[in-house]
């Protein structure tokens, strides 16, 4: 019976999750919202205080227009981190769990790729905060907005 | 365009665009690296007309667990679309009737020039379009500029206006396009283009692809209402 009403529970979440693609709303950007950025922090013990805040997948100073056109068949990295924005947005809107995960994992596996892992292999936990960026009247102005908990690393996840 | 032809054909365009999206999954190798192995292997099926009814009913399926297991399209809008194309195939195979398989491609046509209209409709009601600011914010701190330096095009305000005025435009009127085949050739390559420079400037090249496969039902509705 326990098992009957789960599937039936997936079953309804799926729906609710496909109604919005059967009758779209189609509104995209009718109001430029917050922009969520995402940064993550390295510490070597649970309760130590965070020290710096790296961004996560800051983004190039240029990108050439044959860079841009070859983006248009081959841009796996930048729709990650589209979906990692979506995950901010979603924590922002609503805690989850799945949305957490994803965050803390997709930076972890940009760790492991990553040419920092020397400075980083002492670290054992890591830690992500949300700035929210929005203007207000003609200022910008950065909000801090969620703050994750801290993931312990394994030493695999570096070397 | 027969209703028969634009069908092939949005399979023909979804496939190629489901193709690019599982590769570049398979790529990132994730833990759902297997669902988008069967995606790619289904997309390539659609692609060469390999049982289509089957293969776009299996793709749906697949669909619907992807968007269960990211909890939401990964892609938002690009991924909805594409979700709405698979389900207005799937209602057009099986539709027991060609009125009713009519009805189905038919729905799928109403949300692409619907996507455009309410897309600019929401935008011109709101000031801050209107007076270019809307889209000085995108470049200056939205998340979706793919470098440092296009946000400098907030510098830019004359140019911000032109444009923010020339995209609301575009979307209002492109339902009129339906008027005659030759205004919606012309709208259809004004659209690709927007979806090309989204895709440059913004990086949202899935757009670009997944919107091009509706447009076979734009061209096959166009036909059907205004000649028939």
């Amino acid at each position: 019976m326990r098992i009957k009403l789960k599937v039936f529970s997936n079953l309804l979440h799926t729906l609710k999750l496909l109604l919005p693609a059967l009758f779209p709303s189609w509104n995209f950007f009718d109001v430029i919202a917050p922009s969520p950025r995402i940064q993550f922090t390295l510490l070597n013990k649970e309760d130590d205080s965070p020290l710096e805040w790296h961004e996560f997948r800051p983004r190039p100073v240029h990108v050439s227009l044959v860079q841009m056109l070859k983006r248009l068949f081959w841009n796996p990295k930048w729709n990650e981190s589209l979906f990692m924005l979506s995950c901010a947005e979603r924590l922002i809107e609503k805690y989850t769990l799945h949305s957490e995960d994803e965050i803390l994992n997709h930076i972890t596996k940009e760790l492991k790729n990553t040419p920092l892992n020397g400075i980083l292999v002492d670290a054992t936990y890591l830690q992500f905060r949300l700035i929210v960026l929005q203007r207000k009247n003609d200022q910008l102005y950065e909000e801090p907005m969620f703050l994750s908990r801290t993931q312990l690393l394994s030493t695999q996840n570096f070397l | 365009m027969t209703l028969d032809t634009a069908i092939r054909l949005t399979e023909i365009l979804l496939g190629i665009a489901f193709a690019q999206q599982s590769i570049e999954h398979i790529k990132l190798s994730s833990n759902k690296q297997g669902l988008f192995i069967i995606r790619l292997l289904l997309a390539v099926l659609l692609v060469i007309g390999f049982h289509t009814i089957w293969v776009a009913c299996l793709l749906l399926v697949l669909g619907l667990i992807i968007l269960q297991r990211f909890q939401g399209p990964y892609n938002g809008g690009a991924d909805r679309m594409g979700l709405l194309i698979l389900c207005c195939l799937c209602l057009a195979h099986f539709s027991p009737a060609p009125r009713w398989q009519e009805i189905a491609f038919g729905y799928l046509a109403l949300q692409l020039i619907l996507s455009y209209f309410i897309s600019g409709w929401v935008k011109i009601v709101n000031r801050d379009w209107r007076s270019g600011r809307a889209l000085s914010d995108v470049f200056q701190f939205s998340a979706y500029p793919v470098s440092e330096r296009l946000r400098l095009w907030v510098n830019y305000p004359h140019l911000l206006f032109f444009m923010s005025w020339a995209v609301m435009t575009f979307e209002l009127l492109f339902a009129f396009s339906l008027l005659s085949s030759v205004s919606l050739g012309i709208a259809l390559i004004i659209a690709t283009i927007f979806h090309f420079v989204n895709a440059c400037l913004f990086g949202l090249n899935r757009f670009f692809w997944i919107w091009i496969s509706a447009y076979p039902s734009i061209l096959w509705f166009q036909h059907r209402i205004i000649y028939t």
